[in-house]
């Protein structure tokens, strides 16, 4: 959307990430609010703002796949898990330092996004989306079994990041790691999806045969897609793991992987900033939904076990009303607020 | 930004106050995490009643040394998530010890609690979880996954007639709740002279089991071991029976208990069960106790609850009187080291010893078997502290 008075005499100027001086001020307090957040909650909600961090980072990488490339991913979760394991193997069991394992898993995470994207040359859509819930069950099924290195039904024990001599033991300070790599990232796919690359992406995703004929190599792009994608979740399943301490099979589910799409379809498909909205709705809404039902519960004894069971029901009531009444997103929603507020009082 | 330094240091204040106030007014903060509504909820439940009442009989009873135990119960339904940010919760407010649950919660608390020192007494009978070298603060109160099911092997060995080596087929949902004791398992039945059959896989949500059960059939199968919960466990007896099997079966911990014969409908006859406990009613000193908190009849997940809690309160105790009143996490875990030979009245197949180096509490078994619809003890199994099982 373009207002009276915003001239955009160059094609650098249409495409900066930062339109405006005062969205250049905003994202500087935002910037400001994310450092100063651990000072101001603790304990529980710390550990939650954590998480979305961590989310955020899967979130973007599956909308790269998603959202930008079309491809339809199930196997999220278990990207997540390969990043998880190979970073517990580097620095668990190999000794080395997380800053290397984090890169690793994040290297090896996508080779084997890159693998199990094959597929995708031939399969698209709903069959696409099957062949990717086979890579689940088949990593889901390594991770369980190949015990030498995943420690199978045992999992692995994996410390927390360290330099020189402080290491990152409290949830505070791992948070910083946390947010500086997950800045970083987001940049990076914001970016990247300014370069030809990123165009050559998005052409795939609306008509792959034009896109063809305009002279993009479907198969390397479909495939670059994939890698970038898992690379992301390589990553993001790496900070999980070391944030928890610990890495085993059933953390990584297909359940897992249907949050992370319900993430960017709720937040907003083809959207670097849908993808943080999604992923911050969806750990903090069942978190609310935890606080209005142990308040119910306490307030009325009857209800408590029935409160607590309707919480799933009422998460999910939630993701269809959203889908009806925002189909576009959390980031469409965004950009109607804040036209709304560029042309308040006299909107036409 | 002024007012945000107002609440940052109102926050702060607070913590102080909040943190200040944790150890006095004689009280001991522990954690309790159960599951009342989720997937397991029908064994959480009583599990989680008897670690609640034996807290309120001991509180009702002089306390620990005088001191009150502040013990919440919360019901995470078996949602990892939720168990972890209760965990932080319970962390803020600086509890010395935390009552946990099943494998979902102990694994992913495994980490927490052994960087932040807190000892985790589950239900989670893991065999890893009994080596300090990989899960220093973790504890429970029954034989693990596999030290169960070598009791069973030994048990269905010492009672074999004829002169061909049995046959054994190990049945498991291939989750690692079923996995972890088979490695093991599998080791000590060749050792003993098993025959060792291919395994079958069944579900933990299924509900049927036909076509595993045609091929434990097809295998001549004298032995199966059910390594699943009671629904799945259930499921396999009934199919079994309907096919007319004549394997005998033997289940862990958690695949059979006073629910089964309303859930297999008969088809429970003669299985046998690795218990932890002894049942409600049954003529050991410490039931008498139990028996006049607890008027109605109770299963035995309840008693092994109970004994958790009576386990983790002479514990503090101990702690209590070893820190001067000033309980701490370490010292927690400290004074559980210090059990040997712990009486539990009788409600335990044997009595309670930790070590710092081995946190198996003992190495016996209850096999109870199923006759007319009602579990009947067949031996207390126990087999020799082995090192080298330590953790497998």
């Amino acid at each position: 959307m373009q207002y009276c008075g915003d001239f955009r005499t160059t094609y650098e100027k249409d495409v900066k990430i930062f339109q405006t001086p005062f969205v250049k001020i905003c994202m500087g307090f935002l910037g400001v609010a994310l450092v100063a957040l651990p000072f101001l909650v603790k304990g529980e909600y710390l550990w939650i703002s954590m998480q979305i961090v961590i989310a955020v980072i899967g979130a973007v990488g599956l909308n790269i796949l998603t959202g930008f490339t079309g491809q339809i991913s199930l196997g999220q979760g278990a990207f997540l898990g390969v990043g998880a394991y190979t970073s517990a193997y580097i620095t668990a069991k190999m000794g080395l330092p997380f800053w290397v394992g984090v890169p690793a898993a994040g290297c090896v995470t996508a080779l084997a996004g890159m693998i199990f994207g094959i597929p995708s040359l031939r399969l698209k859509g709903l069959y696409l989306a099957i062949a990717t819930l086979a890579s689940q069950f088949i990593l889901e099924w390594i991770f369980l079994r190949w015990e030498p290195v995943t420690g199978g039904s045992y999992g692995i024990v994996v410390p927390r990041p360290s330099i020189g001599g402080f290491v990152f033991d409290t949830d505070r300070s791992y948070y910083y790691v946390v947010l500086v790599i997950a800045a970083a990232m987001v940049l990076f796919a914001t970016n990247l999806m300014r370069t030809r690359t990123g165009r050559a992406f998005m052409a795939v995703r609306d008509h792959y045969i034009s896109a063809e004929i305009m002279g993009i190599n479907l198969f390397k792009y479909r495939i670059l897609s994939f890698a970038v994608s898992s690379f992301y979740a390589g990553v993001a399943g790496a900070l999980y793991g070391h944030s928890l301490r610990y890495v085993s099979s059933e953390q990584f589910n297909i359940g897992v992987s249907i949050v992370y799409l319900a993430m960017i379809i709720i937040g907003g498909l083809g959207s670097i900033i849908g993808s943080i909205f999604g992923a911050v709705f969806m750990i903090l809404l069942p978190q609310l939904l935890t606080v209005v039902t142990t308040q119910l519960g306490s307030s009325f004894p009857g209800i408590a076990e029935v409160a607590i069971a309707l919480e799933q029901g009422i998460f999910g009531a939630i993701i269809i009303m959203f889908l009806i009444f925002e189909p576009d997103g959390l980031a469409h929603r965004w950009k109607m607020i804040k036209a709304y507020w560029k042309l308040y009082p006299f909107s036409y | 930004m002024k007012k945000t330094m107002k609440i940052a240091a109102m926050v702060a204040g607070l913590a102080m106050v909040l943190s200040g106030v944790a150890f006095s007014a004689g009280t001991i903060k522990v954690g309790h995490l159960a599951d009342l509504t989720g997937p397991t909820g029908d064994v959480g439940k009583p599990y989680a009643e008897g670690v609640q009442a034996y807290k309120e009989y001991v509180n009702a009873h002089g306390g620990i040394n005088g001191k009150t135990i502040d013990m919440q119960m919360f019901d995470y339904a078996y949602n990892k998530d939720k168990a972890i940010n209760q965990y932080k919760k319970y962390k803020e407010d600086k509890v010395v010890a935390i009552e946990g649950w099943g494998t979902g919660d102990t694994e992913a608390l495994t980490g927490f609690v052994s960087a932040d020192k807190v000892p985790y007494i589950s239900a989670s009978y893991s065999a890893h979880l009994t080596d300090p070298k990989k899960a220093p603060y973790n504890f429970f109160c029954a034989a693990d996954y596999t030290t169960a099911l070598r009791a069973g092997l030994k048990y269905l060995k010492d009672n074999w007639k004829e002169k061909r080596a049995p046959k054994i087929v190990f049945i498991y949902p291939n989750v690692p709740y079923g996995i972890s004791p088979i490695k093991g398992g599998k080791e000590y039945a060749k050792e003993l002279g098993f025959e060792v059959l291919s395994d079958e896989n069944v579900d933990l949500k299924a509900i049927e089991a036909n076509s595993q059960m045609l091929s434990v059939k097809n295998k001549n199968a004298d032995f199966g071991w059910i390594g699943g919960t009671t629904n799945s466990t259930a499921v396999i007896l009934k199919d079994a029976k309907k096919l007319g099997l004549k394997t005998k079966f033997f289940s862990n911990i958690w695949g059979i208990d006073e629910s089964t014969p309303k859930l297999a409908a008969g088809a429970e006859e003669g299985a046998l069960v690795m218990a932890g406990s002894v049942r409600y009613g049954d003529k050991v000193p410490g039931m008498k106790l139990l028996m006049s908190v607890e008027k109605k009849p109770q299963v035995t997940h309840y008693i092994r609850g109970w004994v958790s809690m009576m386990v983790l309160v002479e514990a503090l105790k101990r702690a209590d009187k070893a820190t001067g009143g000033k309980i701490t996490g370490p010292a927690v875990k400290a004074a559980l080291e210090t059990f040997r030979d712990f009486d539990t009245g009788g409600l335990t197949p044997a009595k309670i010893t930790f070590t710092s180096t081995d946190h198996r509490p003992f190495m016996a078994v209850n096999i109870m078997e199923f006759q007319k619809g009602k579990l009947v003890l067949k031996k207390t199994m126990v087999l020799p502290r082995k090192a080298e099982w330590l953790g497998l």
